[in-house]
């Protein structure tokens, strides 16, 4: 874990801020990828969306345009 | 009259052009909405070439803009103590079959200023410069980013397009 200190400070926002995209950018291919692999070992729906804490309904929207194409 | 029709058919053209473009890169990118900088990168591929002329002014083509959109994030990575070579992640892409499936809210805003801008330049085609010139305004996000990681002077290049759109 990096060191507290050594995240960007509140007084130089631009630096915090293009942190927090790129955080979010990485987050994002990181779950695509692992629900790719998940539903590709056969998890269900249900088990993915309880995994990623959200709704199924929710992860089947985020991610079904994915396993489909993927597939396709 | 009739030059205008011609224009706004022509500018059709190049929004449809430019969107499905957009659409593509932020696929390859692993999005699935394009931001502003996937519009850029479409930009620099649209046949009327202005785009294109304007960044080779710089030296930057669009393989070099691909990459400082990369880096950019690295960099970003690297404030907060990630080593972006650990977590580097091949982007899965996107081959939807959706057409226009609306932008990030970079891309829209982009979309927003750049009619803006087309309505204050109305006897002008539609071009890849006219979408620089709106991001050449912005001050942050990962297109301004990435033109820092390039070392592009905002105002030399917003000269550059003036220059540019001059010349259309």
């Amino acid at each position: 874990m990096p060191d507290k200190k050594s995240l960007p400070s509140a007084d130089k926002p631009e630096e915090a801020l293009a942190a927090v995209v790129a955080l979010r950018h990485m987050a994002d291919q990181l779950e695509r990828k692992a629900v790719k692999a998940a539903i590709g070992q056969g998890w269900s729906w249900s088990e993915v969306a309880e995994a990623l804490g959200v709704s199924k309904q929710a992860a089947h929207k985020r991610h079904a345009a994915l396993i489909k194409s993927s597939k396709g | 009259m009739f030059k205008r029709v011609r224009l706004r058919l022509r500018d059709m053209k190049t929004i449809s052009k430019l969107i499905t473009g957009a659409d593509k890169h932020a696929n390859s990118f692993g999005e699935e909405k394009p931001g502003a900088e996937h519009f850029v990168l479409s930009a620099l591929n649209l046949p009327d070439g202005s785009a294109s002329r304007v960044f080779q002014k710089f030296g930057i083509d669009s393989d070099k803009f691909r990459e400082a959109i990369k880096e950019q994030y690295r960099i970003a990575l690297t404030s907060v103590g990630i080593d972006p070579q650990v977590v580097e992640i091949d982007p899965e892409p996107f081959q939807s079959e959706k057409i226009f499936k609306s932008s990030q809210p970079s891309g829209v805003e982009l979309m927003k200023s750049l009619h803006a801008l087309k309505e204050q330049d109305k006897d002008r085609p539609l071009s890849g410069a006219h979408v620089i010139a709106v991001v050449a305004s912005q001050e942050f996000g990962v297109t301004a980013r990435a033109l820092k990681v390039l070392g592009v002077d905002r105002d030399d290049l917003s000269n550059a397009l003036r220059e540019e759109l001059k010349s259309i």
